[in-house]
């Protein structure tokens, strides 16, 4: 029994302390150091491509079993807080690394898709899910392959629905933002195309937006 | 639209002023105009460019950040305001719900007049009738949360389990549905919390959030811990309540006046 829920959350990559600490997060939440916690989580989560796709079940197991037991929202807020840091550093992230990029962004996303309030996605990250794929339609972005292919499978490999709501918000955005700069909406079509074609810019659309697009 | 300006510490005072107008002597030491955009360094059209302005060394001007920064408030807040909006929601669905259902008699539930239930017929508001407007709606959960994030009110629902609770003893949380004025539900409210202090758990030595709670009451204490609070007492009524000791105290419209006017309700009560 205990070793299966620890295969369910790939937590194996952790060194033996760690694992108990997160086995007793999602058994008794109110016992452990949360912060704690979710430092370990998120960091792990930035070096760890695999870990990265996993996190957010872990982390919307922590949120919900904390819920019931003391009623309370603290390691949520602990994890919202610290990924919005994570979001707000996240162009000197990608300078630095590319890798760790590319794990903020699936972290984000997987986060994004598991843990619901009241079984809606949280609307506070739809922007910020939205603004790191408006990254990655960036020319320089996607002129690096690895960063693209990479985040683009993962995506897809998240729940469709999900993927699917969102971007019918970011086609709503396209349709309905008026103020939206003609750059901006260029960028979004670019990203909806993008997605359409299975995360590869056609010849066509590579000289439709870059022979124009100047940084 | 709202203007996303930084402004050194001199051109406050011009800040009203100027936000719409046009290139002013001020202007150019600004780092954005009125439409949130970057100001070039050197502006050409600019004739009166003061010329102290431009030596400025950077230190004097706000640190620059991502972009205009706008009032994000942190994911962490905007989530529970998310949650408590598609709580305020569902909990206004089921109430709806039941008002409904109150109205066929041949409902096998009893309903006597001795239920905390909102149903009783004296009580329930007609089916049109209910609060609706999500500011008030979600400006009274907050505060219901307040009173039921204490731990008088915890242990009072183990103490009293719904069913045995009679009115006019046990203390009953506002219905945030029903139409009230604003005072009528701000007063609600407040003799809510202060009869759940009947709840509080027994004061300890050294227990900070116990004596701050009683001290707020205005009652003299028969004194366990002599010593601590006649200090207390001078210092924490000074302060307003909220600061931070219990998730009590922290309301933002009557955190001043309780004190008084508890002193007066507890005798008219007594």
């Amino acid at each position: 029994m205990e070793n299966s829920s620890k295969d369910d959350y790939k937590i194996q990559s952790f060194d033996i302390e760690t694992q108990t600490l997160l086995k007793t997060a999602l058994n008794d939440p109110g016992s452990v150091d949360l912060e704690k916690v979710c430092s370990v989580i998120v960091e792990q989560s930035l070096k760890d491509q695999i870990f990265s796709r996993e996190a957010g079940r872990i982390c919307y197991s922590i949120v919900q079993t904390e819920a019931k037991q003391t009623n309370g929202s603290s390691f949520r807020r602990h994890l919202l807080t610290r990924l919005q840091q994570e979001f707000i550093a996240r162009e000197e992230t990608r300078r630095r690394s590319t890798q760790q990029w590319v794990c903020l962004v699936s972290f984000i996303c997987n986060i994004f898709d598991y843990l619901k309030v009241n079984n809606m996605p949280m609307v506070a990250l739809v922007q910020p899910v939205y603004d790191c794929l408006f990254r990655l339609a960036q020319p320089d972005a996607l002129k690096n392959e690895e960063e693209l292919h990479r985040i683009g499978d993962q995506l897809e490999k998240m729940n469709m629905q999900r993927m699917d709501e969102m971007f019918y918000l970011l086609r709503d955005g396209f349709l309905l933002q008026e103020d939206l700069s003609s750059m901006g909406r260029l960028l979004l079509l670019e990203i909806l195309e993008f997605r359409a074609g299975g995360w590869i810019l056609s010849d066509t659309a590579q000289k439709y937006y870059y022979s124009e697009v100047t940084d | 639209m709202s203007t996303h300006q930084k402004y050194t510490s001199e051109n406050d005072a011009k800040h009203d002023e100027n936000r719409n107008k046009g290139p002013s002597r001020w202007s150019s030491c600004r780092k954005r105009g009125a439409d949130g955009s970057l100001r070039r360094s050197h502006p050409n059209e600019e004739e009166n460019k003061d010329q102290r302005c431009s030596q400025r060394p950077e230190s004097f001007t706000t640190p620059e950040s991502e972009g205009p920064v706008s009032r994000v408030k942190n994911w962490g807040d905007e989530v529970e305001a998310e949650e408590m909006r598609s709580n305020v929601h569902r909990d206004m669905h089921r109430y709806r719900r039941r008002i409904l259902a109150s109205d066929f008699p041949q409902r096998d539930r009893k309903i006597s007049s001795g239920s905390s239930d909102s149903r009783d017929s004296k009580d329930s508001p007609a089916k049109g009738d209910i609060e609706t407007d999500e500011t008030t709606l979600l400006r009274r959960q907050k505060q219901i949360i307040y009173g039921k994030n204490t731990l008088a009110y915890d242990r009072y629902i183990k103490e009293v389990p719904k069913h045995m609770r009679e009115s006019g003893v046990h203390p009953r949380t506002p219905n945030k549905f029903k139409k009230y004025s604003r005072r009528s539900w701000d007063q609600q409210i407040k003799l809510w919390r202060v009869s759940l202090h009947a709840w509080d758990p027994p004061a300890e030595e050294g227990s900070e959030l116990q004596q701050i709670e009683e001290i707020d009451l205005g009652e003299i204490m028969d004194f366990d811990f002599d010593v601590e609070c006649s200090a207390d007492t001078e210092t924490a009524s000074h302060y307003p309540v909220s600061n931070g000791a219990s998730l009590s105290l922290q309301e933002d419209s009557f955190t001043g006046t309780p004190k008084k006017m508890m002193k007066t309700e507890d005798a008219e009560m007594a």
